[in-house]
């Protein structure tokens, strides 16, 4: 058996990066990943880092997110991706060349505003731009475009370079990372919890449960129900084209879109569309309907992609919770037990690093999270207090 | 006759069965099935029928040199005769849950399902070469191309050809470029098949191979063409123009430069199994090509009813073997359709000449064996991911960072990203991936588009719906 401080369970971005800040702060910590890091959620992620308020619903989704509790997340994200390649030192193809939010509707339009107003409050820096402006800015738009928002601060990182970025790092303050590693029991000692993986074992007064789409098994192992169920979306990606051709991220305020060019010159074509049902070994199948759904929409708004080649297509899997918001915060039935996940969590994966940072030291976290807490998805509690 | 073959109006089309690729293991299991009576699809990318093997001649150099292996052009005759209903010029790309196989037109982008009670995958194969320095100048490439150009196409290769690799694929590429008038300078073999030896003596039950090896090296002798055996290329040289123009060998600790403008290599094939995958047969890995193999029985019948794998798409067998496995993917097909089947003589016959093709094909990759972890300790510098620009180093680095595997290390390198889908240099990072962490090979998964297709093919999957 190892005795350590933290046992950090998934080694997708949430993991890496919360691994990261706390062996920065001195902790011992160890990674224990199934496989290898970084080839779920966050390896096969579109990597936008989403500043302005989000579009609300995925394609199929049920429950809209609530976008204005994301905003001061997504702010003070935004303020940590700019230190993080520096942070990190490596080089993360960090791109921050804005983003425009498009409408095609009246209706869509009127949402627009409403999102600039909250976006305004809480001092996000945002404009509204005609469809002619946007068009004068990125002639790549087509013409339906009647007005779009623009954020500077929207942006893309590489997501095959992050989290390897924040491992290695963690890797450098002392962190022990296990790649195949996956943990298959976990029980709780009176005072310490011991975290098995096949016949090794590790003990440690914290666990933290990233493992993303597997998150609610993981707290399963540790008696913990969790109401989270995994799901699939899908990528597509086009052929290399010359620098320039999308000069920013571009997203769709009505429909499951976001498009960009990437750093190899590729053009990137997501938006939340279903893949297949979600396989918990191995790739889920891309969706036909949605390789040609995602398309036509981006090709709406971007009639260019139509010339294009389409290069690859894969799903990749996401923890949805059933009200779609982010779950952060320690188990209160297991002290000591940590889980972190749910939508979005490319973007405020250094947050999130941060906040749990704190939680496990017992302090305030940068930006409050408490309404976020885990008690609103464990099953048992829930039916406990009826 | 391809042009009207190429557009297609229905976006769904049914069949009793559905053959991808139009080579010699295709066109065999297209012409069986339909003599039976099905209605049978044949699928092919290219304008012509005929695959690698059986690739047509045209316009002048058709009327100038004749027919190129007229019993191609005979077996295509009956495919047409029999009532395939053939797609040139038509890609699958994909499929879909429902095993409907996802194609386009590669001349008008188009998007046509096509779904069939069976669905048999003569895909073919790709030459397999492994990196080497110097490997992407002008004036490398591999046999199956310098075959292509000196036999289909009848032009000169080169003034002086270094054939280099292993298998026995070398030999008559080597006589073809003699015959077009080429120099071969040497031909250089990784393995030893030509010594004496236990092994060499059971190619003695198959004597029509034999007749055709001693056919081969009677051609190499009478032009004093060297087969210099157990040896390597270690590196390509550049002229000052940036063309080929010396080839360095490694033959046991001497190193041999050849002054050579061409350079044909490559280390035999590698079936092109993507489909397969997509259509999620169970596989093996070939370990020493780091490739999925399907598992099939007998006939070519994978683990998914109704999915069949012939021709080199079942493993590399060669081209006689690739027409017995069409006939006997046909035969099973035709009794799963409820059509008459061939005689129990007839069938007990190609099985036992598959069979014996096989063994044929293991004994050949046993005769040609060769040192492959000595091919993949090219230096560090060394390109393997052309698309990309990756190197050997980048993903020997990858694989020694302790947490990646094979697929982490495409994430970690993009090494099998770009444009060839890792067509060329997969199985070459599989190895090397597999030499750093002593883990077994391990495969880079086939993904949708099998090959890269025109966005507006993708969205007219939907057009098709509306
Ligand atoms: C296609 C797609 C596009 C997206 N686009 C965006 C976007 O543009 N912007 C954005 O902000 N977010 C986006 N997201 C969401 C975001 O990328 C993910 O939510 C995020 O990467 C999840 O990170 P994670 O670390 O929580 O989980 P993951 O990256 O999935 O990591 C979980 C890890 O846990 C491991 N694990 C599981 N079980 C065990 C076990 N028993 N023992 C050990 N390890 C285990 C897994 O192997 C895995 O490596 C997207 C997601 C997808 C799928």
């Amino acid at each position: 058996m190892t005795t350590t401080d933290i046992v950090v369970i998934g080694g997708g971005i949430l993991g890496a990066s919360t691994a990261y800040q706390l062996a920065r702060a001195g902790h011992r910590v160890t990674v224990l990943e199934r496989g290898a890091p970084n080839r779920e959620g966050s390896g096969t992620t579109a990597g936008n880092l989403h500043i302005q308020g989000i579009h609300t619903r995925r394609p199929g989704q049920a429950v809209a997110a609530d976008n204005l509790r994301f905003l001061p997340l997504q702010r003070t994200a935004s303020t940590l991706w700019s230190q993080l390649p520096d942070e990190l030192d490596a080089d993360l193809e960090l791109t921050r060349n804005g983003g425009f939010m498009v409408a095609e509707t009246p209706e869509q339009v009127q949402e627009l505003h409403q999102k600039f107003d909250l976006e305004t409050q809480l001092g996000l820096t945002c404009e509204i731009v005609s469809g002619d402006e946007a068009r004068r800015r990125m002639p790549a738009l087509s013409e339906t475009v009647i007005a779009a928002e623009w954020c500077a601060e929207d942006g893309y990182a590489n997501p095959l370079l992050v989290t390897p970025a924040y491992l290695g790092a963690a890797r450098r303050y002392g962190a022990q990372v296990e790649a195949f590693s996956p943990v298959t029991g976990i029980e709780h000692d009176g005072g310490a919890y011991v975290v098995r993986s096949g016949h090794r074992e590790w003990s440690a007064g914290v666990v933290i449960d990233t493992a993303g789409p597997w998150i609610a098994d993981v707290a399963a192992l540790a008696g913990i129900r969790l109401d989270m169920s995994p799901v699939a979306i899908q990528m597509h990606i086009t052929t290399r084209m010359p620098l320039g051709t999308l000069t920013c991220l571009v997203q769709h305020i009505g429909a499951g879109m976001s498009v960009k060019q990437v750093g190899a010159g590729n053009i990137l074509i997501g938006g939340g569309w279903p893949a297949e049902a979600f396989r918990a070994h191995g790739r889920s199948r891309v969706a036909t309907d949605s390789i040609s759904g995602n398309l036509h929409q981006a090709a709406a708004v971007l009639p260019l992609l139509r010339d294009l080649r389409l290069l690859r297509t894969w799903a990749g899997p996401l923890a949805a919770t059933p009200d779609e918001m982010p779950v952060i915060g320690e188990v209160p039935s297991s002290p000591g037990f940590f889980v972190a996940g749910g939508t979005y969590a490319f973007t405020l994966a250094p947050l999130w690093g941060l906040v749990l940072r704190d939680l496990v030291e017992g302090n305030s976290p940068l930006e409050p999270v408490a309404d976020l807490g885990v008690d609103r998805l464990v099953l048992d509690a829930v039916a406990h207090q009826r | 006759m391809a042009a009207s073959e190429d557009t297609v109006a229905p976006s769904r089309l049914d069949f009793d069965a559905v053959v991808v690729g139009g080579g010699p293991s295709g066109l065999v299991a297209a012409r069986e099935l339909a003599t039976a009576g099905a209605r049978v699809a044949l699928i092919e990318e290219n304008s012509e029928l005929g695959g690698q093997y059986y690739k047509r001649r045209r316009g002048q150099v058709l009327a100038q040199y004749g027919d190129y292996r007229p019993d191609g052009t005979s077996l295509i005759a009956q495919v047409r005769h029999a009532g395939v209903e053939v797609f040139t010029n038509r890609l699958v790309w994909g499929t879909s849950t429902d095993r409907s196989l996802l194609t386009t037109s590669t001349t008008s982008p188009d998007a046509v399902r096509f779904s069939a009670r069976a669905i048999v995958v003569a895909a073919g194969a790709t030459e397999h070469v492994v990196p080497f320095p110097g490997w992407q100048l002008p004036g490398v490439m591999t046999p199956g191309h310098a075959m292509h150009l000196a036999t289909t196409d009848a032009v000169r290769v080169g003034n002086r050809v270094l054939l280099a690799g292993s298998g026995p694929f070398l030999l008559p590429v080597a006589c073809a470029l003699l015959a077009s008038g080429t120099e071969v300078a040497a031909v250089v073999e990784a393995g030893r098949p030509l010594r004496p030896s236990l092994r060499a003596a059971g190619s003695l039950r198959h004597p029509g191979m034999l007749a055709d090896l001693a056919r081969y090296l009677t051609i190499l002798a009478k032009h004093r063409v060297p087969i210099i055996q157990g040896a390597r290329v270690h590196e390509a040289l550049a002229q000052g123009n940036g063309h080929l123009g010396a080839v360095a060998i490694t033959h046991g600790q001497v190193t041999r430069t050849f002054e050579v403008d061409t350079l044909a290599t490559a280390f035999g094939f590698r079936p092109a199994t993507e489909l397969l995958q997509l259509l999620e047969v169970d596989c093996t890995v070939d370990a020493t090509l780091g490739v999925p193999l399907p598992v099939t029985d007998a006939h070519g019948a994978t683990s998914v009813p109704g999915v069949y794998a012939v021709g080199e798409s079942r493993g590399i067998a060669g081209n006689k073997a690739a027409r017995v496995r069409g006939w006997l993917a046909a035969a099973a097909i035709r009794d799963r359709l409820g059509l008459p089947t061939p005689s129990a003589q007839q069938m007990r016959a190609h099985l036992r000449r598959s069979a014996r093709l096989d063994a044929f094909a293991t004994l050949s990759s046993e005769l040609y064996a060769h040192d492959r972890r000595a091919l993949l300790q090219m230096p560090d510098h060394t390109m393997v991911c052309r698309c990309e620009s990756v190197t050997a180093g980048e993903i020997r680095a990858a694989a020694r960072l302790g947490w990646n595997d094979r697929n982490s290390v495409k994430g970690a390198t993009r090494a099998g990203m770009g444009l060839c889908q890792g067509r060329e240099c997969a199985a070459t990072v599989s190895g090397l991936v597999s030499a750093c962490t002593g883990e077994p090979v391990g495969c880079q998964p086939a993904r949708m588009p099998v090959k890269p297709i025109p966005v507006s093919a993708a969205m007219a999957l939907e057009e098709e719906i509306a």
